[in-house]
């Protein structure tokens, strides 16, 4: 008989859901909706109390405590997961495509004997098989790949389902576990957690950003890109390579290892649209894209676009919304 | 010390990617090969460790004629060993394959750390990364941007990337396997001189052995990404599309 | 008691020279790279140089810094790295000694070598070129593309094709969007003289004279000379006719001395021959004034100042107007010698910069166009008259594209 169940691995910091959990709950909701499906969310922590009462979208939430289980340690999880799911025996689990997820799907994969499917975008069942669209190469290829049957482990791109859809109207039951294997004395340990310097501008609360990624070509002509945001009384933000070489820091970075923004504007100069870089902006409200290649994925996220030269348009553009405001 | 680092190639994104007649795979004669991003910042982060402690590095890597070019450009850049992985065009991607064929080897290597690109870009299983730490069964942490030894001790502090530009400051035993976000800084220059010199001299050992057959990543449809919803396009020239954007956020009361 | 063997004697030169003492060695082996000990430490070289203000190591200092054995010091200087191969220095000095091509050069080899304060954008720029033979990182699939928006048929000659004239079309003209008019200008004109030619299209790779020469990275300089002389030895030619001037020199003067002679023009003087053929079919009458700005790989570096003139006096209703510095005084747009990318690096260290105090110049002397002979040089002043307010007082446009114009071969604007 094979299993019906969808594991959800949550993430969590500082008492929180990560949104992607509930993104992987909308997902594994979405999978249930034809067929009797069960879905459990596991959390491990080591505080079920912001988690027990959630109204996840989930049959049942399952947390497993223990102190080692306060901050995030792939070690720990990974020796735990592997326990918890080798007793609920599941279909499939759905990790986050993100730092958390990455680092757990390698040691569980190889310890379960299961494959891994990463980058998911879709995921439907067809009779016994599931079927995983994922995105390579930038966002440039999907690949899709089918699990016949027995375990698979997906890992699912932020941003590919609502996270409204993760919550429903009422608690689902909730259990609380303790570790089954003892967490002391790893070779892995965590430290501390570093919070962002944030004397610089907070991408995240500014209603209009211009983004600065490659195409921008140089340091220098970030000045440019600087006086247009100003014209529009807004900030500017940039793509991890823009941030990784150093023009401009790492609190401007937007991304799945940046910053997440929901702006009213976001005008992306010379960004490629990379996966990584749309998780964090493809919820704002207007897209402009301006990118010379036609191809560059950020057209799939962009409500507008267009092919001109990003250094040829800043100038001429910073002029015209300053006449427009009769500087 | 001995620091290894993983080099992959993948398909290079600025050529066009052209799907085989099989609807399954890339082109073979149109693919053109370049190292992973994350890769190159395992080599800087390893030669960076080398610079601080001495360390020899040794280079992997893995892929086809590509490969062994980057093997002497690992070496201009500062590597001490040079180890050619060959892995047939059908076969690259799977990295869980690629990680039980690396296994015996690094694990022969002895070396205290293993640094490799925490993911590719052509990566459909889980990553390399935290594949061969399962089978060598070392401490793993991925996803850092950088990475402190204390060789007295044997451990390394690593610096994990969390969203909203948090880091985590996580501590590991030696020997380790790390998976490698960016480096401390950016990946360094190697003059064609040079590369030119170390592809003359180069003397790569080459990793033996066939790559394992088992059942690995199996990809039924490939294709390129054309979704129904594209952007609308601004026609014309910078001035025109100017016109056009000033417009747009006139209407939105942006401006 | 024993004397120090003669084998002593031959161990000692043989052990590692001190490597003040191997760089100068090397040095003095380039290409006329034997005249610095000829340097009589006149100053010209610094007095010439147009940010010799804000070096810490001037050329002549650099000179008798080498001279003197202090190489590191030098070395640590950020001055290698703010040339931008504007030849002043090479043109003044009396003993002729090549300091752009093969002072600057060698020291900034060394620096790369050790992977020291190269600054990134230069790296980006090297890097790309390596990789996709032209500094953008585009696809060399794609150099010739721009030939689809021609409007004229643009032979691209494939192995054992012949024509008259080869044209080298460059990496900017053939990827930058700004200067794609000129190079369809410039195809237009061809065909309308009815000129045999051709072009190595997606076989071409850049000449490596902007990165290369004068920046030190000789290495790929002969990766991309060994790429193409190989792929003109394929072809059948008579000339060589260059619109960028950079690849001009590169292939008139390195090429034939690595071995691959060539008899290679600029448009300006491919047309200058032919200014009887050519006056007959501008149709345009063209009321502007025009001031001419001499690029220094034209002028400087090769002498050719009054074959653009000539082209530009032949277009009827004209006005010519000189600017102060002109000929080989003229003012640098500080573009050469990897300029193009070490703007940020340089307009840290420096006042006005360059292209800013040019096109200020050049308004003053009440010019509608600024013209030019360079592809660099027209984003550089394009920018710089925006910054400097100039922009509906001021256009800058290359002598193909106002050429093309007065033939009533494009638009114009």
């Amino acid at each position: 008989m094979t299993s019906r169940e969808i594991v959800v691995v949550a993430e969590h910091m500082g008492g929180e859901l990560s949104d992607i959990t509930l993104e992987m709950l909308a997902c594994s909701r979405e999978l249930t909706h034809s067929v009797g499906w069960h879905v459990t969310c596991l959390i491990l922590t080591d505080d079920p109390k912001p988690f027990e009462a959630l109204p996840l979208a989930s049959d049942r939430t399952i947390v497993v405590q223990d102190p080692a289980l306060g901050s995030f340690n792939p070690l720990a999880s990974a020796r735990v997961l592997q326990h918890v799911l080798k007793d609920l025996s599941p279909r499939l689990v759905l990790l986050g495509n993100t730092g958390v997820g990455m680092d757990l799907a390698g040691l569980l994969s190889y310890r379960l004997g299961a494959p891994v499917i990463s980058g998911c975008a879709r995921i439907r069942t067809e009779g016994e098989r599931i079927v995983f669209t994922s995105r390579l190469c930038g966002g440039k290829l999907l690949a899709q790949r089918e699990v016949q049957s027995g375990l698979a482990i997906a890992l699912l791109m932020p941003g590919s389902f609502h996270r409204e859809s993760g919550m429903q109207d009422q608690v689902p039951s909730a259990e609380v576990r303790r570790s089954p294997e003892s967490l002391e004395a790893l070779p892995v340990r965590f430290v501390e957690l570093v919070e962002p310097k944030t004397e610089d501008v907070d991408v995240r609360k500014v209603p209009i950003l211009v983004a600065a990624g490659r195409g921008i070509q140089s340091k220098e002509n970030l000045e440019g890109v600087e006086t247009l945001a100003k014209e529009l009384r807004g900030a500017v933000c940039a793509t991890r390579p823009v941030v990784d070489q150093g023009w401009l820091p790492r609190s401007r970075q937007v991304g799945r290892s940046g910053m997440i923004v929901k702006p009213r504007l976001y005008l992306a100069l010379g960004v490629s649209g990379a996966p990584e870089h749309v998780e964090g902006m493809k919820d704002s409200e207007l897209i402009v894209a301006v990118n010379t290649d036609p191809e560059a994925p950020v057209f799939d996220v962009a409500h507008y676009g267009a092919t001109v030269d990003v250094l040829e348009l800043v100038p001429i553009l910073t002029e015209k919304i300053r006449t427009l405001r009769g500087g | 010390m001995k620091i290894a680092a993983i080099l992959r190639q993948v398909p290079d994104v600025v050529e066009e990617l052209v799907i085989a007649d099989d609807g399954r795979s890339l082109a073979e004669d149109e693919v053109m090969y370049v190292t992973n991003e994350a890769d190159e910042h395992a080599l800087e982060q390893a030669l960076i460790l080398k610079g601080r402690h001495g360390a020899t590095v040794t280079a992997v890597s893995v892929g086809g004629d590509e490969a062994r070019d980057a093997l002497a450009t690992a070496v201009a850049k500062g590597a001490d060993e040079a180890v050619y992985v060959p892995v047939p065009f059908g076969d690259r991607g799977d990295n869980h394959r690629l990680a039980a064929h690396l296994a015996p080897a690094m694990k022969e290597g002895g070396y205290d750390l293993v640094l490799t690109g925490f993911w590719s870009a052509d990566q459909l299983d889980a990553g390399l990364a935290g594949l061969l730490a399962a089978h060598l069964s070392l401490p793993y942490v991925g996803g850092l941007v950088s990475v402190a030894v204390d060789a007295s001790t044997k451990k390394a502090t690593v610096r994990k990337e969390f969203p909203g530009g948090r880091v985590g400051v996580m501590e590991l035993d030696l020997p380790a396997l790390l998976g490698i976000q960016s480096a401390e800084q950016p990946p360094r220059y190697a003059p064609v001189s040079k590369v030119m010199q170390a592809k003359r001299t180069l003397q790569a050992k080459e990793l033996g052995g066939s790559f394992p057959k088992e059942d690995g990543v199996r990809i039924e449809k490939l294709l390129k990404s054309d979704p129904a919803v594209r952007a609308e396009m601004l026609p014309g020239d910078a001035k025109a599309v100017a016109d056009q954007i000033v417009r747009l956020l006139r209407e939105r009361g942006i401006v | 008691m024993s004397l120090p063997s003669p084998v002593t004697g031959v161990e000692t030169a043989g052990t590692r020279e001190d490597f003040a003492t191997g760089f100068l060695r090397r040095l003095y082996k380039l290409p006329d790279g034997e005249r610095i000990l000829s340097c009589l430490q006149c100053g010209m070289c610094t007095g010439g140089c147009p940010l010799g203000y804000a070096m810490d190591y001037g050329p002549r200092k650099m000179i008798a810094a080498l001279k003197a054995g202090r190489v590191d010091d030098v070395l640590k200087s950020e001055s290698i790295w703010m040339c931008v191969a504007c030849y002043n220095c090479t043109y003044r000095c009396p003993s002729r000694v090549p300091i752009t091509d093969r002072m600057i050069a060698a020291l900034r080899e060394e620096l790369l070598g050790r992977g020291v304060g190269v600054p990134a954008e230069l790296q980006a720029a090297f890097e790309k070129t390596v990789r996709y033979g032209n500094p953008f990182g585009e696809s060399p699939k794609k150099r010739d593309a721009w030939t689809k928006e021609a409007g004229v048929d643009v032979r691209v000659l494939g192995e054992g094709d012949s024509a008259d004239v080869l044209w080298w079309v460059g990496c900017f003209p053939s990827y930058n969007k700004r200067n794609r008019k000129d190079t369809v200008g410039l195809a237009r004109i061809l065909n309308a003289l009815g000129i045999d030619f051709g072009i190595l299209g997606s076989d071409e790779r850049c000449s490596g004279d902007l990165r290369c020469t004068s920046v030190g990275e000789v290495g790929l300089f002969n990766l991309l000379y060994e790429h193409n002389s190989q792929e003109l030895g394929k072809r059948d030619f008579g000339e060589v006719l260059v619109g960028d001037p950079h690849a001009f020199n590169a292939l008139s003067k390195e090429y034939p001395r690595l071995g691959t002679p060539l008899k290679v023009k600029h448009y300006a003087q491919f047309f200058e021959e032919r200014l009887s053929e050519l006056t007959p079919l501008i149709k345009k009458e063209m009321r502007v004034k025009v001031t001419y700005h001499d690029a220094c790989c034209l002028g400087r570096r090769s002498g050719l100042y009054e074959e653009p003139r000539a082209l530009l006096e032949a277009i009827p209703g004209l006005k010519m107007v000189e600017m102060p510095r002109n000929r080989e005084n003229a003012l640098c747009c500080g573009g050469g010698g990897g300029g193009m990318f070490l703007d940020s690096f340089i307009w840290e260290r420096t006042r006005v910069p360059l292209p800013m105090q040019r096109v200020q110049e050049a308004a003053k002397t009440g010019a509608d166009v600024l013209a030019v002979p360079c592809p660099l040089e027209i984003s550089r002043f394009e920018d710089a008259i925006k910054t400097a307010g100039l922009e509906g007082r001021l256009r800058v446009r290359e002598i193909s594209d106002l050429l093309a114009e007065a033939m009533g071969l494009t638009g114009g604007m």
